[in-house]
């Protein structure tokens, strides 16, 4: 917190807008310390509350737009872009988008105080096709209700203001054990599956070329996509004459592979 | 897991990536085999 109030005081406005824009556009900066700092700036007359409150809506809108665009353009490509650290990749990027769809526009009202949500609600509007005019306005009302909410509370609680920020760092601390506990069990995780399936280390590959010369001496052989988010966009290509097969499913759909025929593989 | 079950399966190196840098065909993927998300449209 006095580090915030620091950079605030030294670089104003521009800081803030920096540091309220950077997180909107996914960036792990602490955007809410920034705003509550900025409030009790504002009670103690080193910045004006209105100029806080304005500079503060414009440039999370214009992050979250952004965000949306990239959303908008890259279909779902975005969406399982940040669904690859999850452990079911595809069951990821199926549950965010129907849970996003069952709570609607809503959602934008407080999406920016859910953590992990507040990074995935623009790009999710743009991928689901949402209207730029209403997601504005949405984004609007939430940016606006996220900033009012921390700035004011700065400006109210300014007296107490090193109480609540040693608190934060309390619990801030906690939180980085927790997530520092959560990245290492993710790796055991990892580490456990590698070596598992370290057998599989040496995984047979084929050359496209090789496949191409076996392909047009007649072989008669199958090429399965085993890509997790090649199938959401309409536009979406692959080789042809592959099938898709998913990992998921695999008991299912090893089943219908004929075992007399050789099989390529391909992701992205 | 293939090979675990028999199969005599290989990896394309490079993906599609490498198809399609090599300038071969592709296709697009047919409807029923689309995966239908929800959108707000």
């Amino acid at each position: 917190m006095e580090h915030t109030l620091h950079i605030l005081e030294h670089h104003g406005y521009f800081a803030l807008m920096a540091m309220v824009f950077l997180e909107a556009i996914g960036l792990p900066i602490p955007a809410a310390v920034a705003l509550v700092t900025a409030g009790a700036a504002a009670a103690w007359k080193m910045m004006g509350l209105g100029y806080v409150i304005l500079w503060s809506i414009v440039p999370i809108v214009a992050g979250d737009s952004i965000l949306y665009f990239l959303g908008r353009k890259s279909g779902w490509g975005l969406l399982g872009f940040l669904c690859r650290l999850s452990m079911n990749p595809e069951t990821c990027i199926l549950r965010s988008a129907e849970s996003f769809y069952k709570r609607g526009r809503l959602t934008l009202l407080f999406a920016k105080f859910v953590p992990g949500l507040s990074a995935m609600a623009a790009p999710l509007s743009g991928s689901m096709k949402m209207r730029y005019s209403q997601f504005l306005r949405f984004d609007a009302v939430g940016t606006a209700i996220y900033v009012l909410s921390y700035s004011l509370a700065g400006f109210a609680f300014s007296r107490v203001l090193r109480d609540i920020g040693r608190l934060f760092e309390t619990v801030g601390r906690t939180v980085e054990w927790a997530f520092a506990l959560a990245v290492l069990v993710y790796v055991i995780y990892r580490v456990a599956l590698y070596w598992t399936h370290r057998v599989y280390r040496v995984v047979p590959r084929a050359q496209v070329e090789e496949l191409v010369q076996r392909l047009n001496a007649g072989e008669d052989l199958i090429i399965l996509d085993v890509r997790s988010h090649g199938y959401y966009d309409s536009s979406a290509q692959r080789i042809r004459g592959s099938m898709r097969f998913e990992p998921n499913k695999f008991n299912d759909a090893v089943k219908s592979l004929p075992k007399d025929k050789l099989i390529f593989l391909y992701c992205t | 897991m293939l090979r675990e079950h028999g199969f005599d399966a290989y990896v394309i190196v490079g993906g599609l990536n490498a198809w399609k840098n090599a300038g071969l065909p592709l296709e697009t993927v047919p409807n029923d085999d689309l995966v239908l998300l929800p959108t707000f449209s």
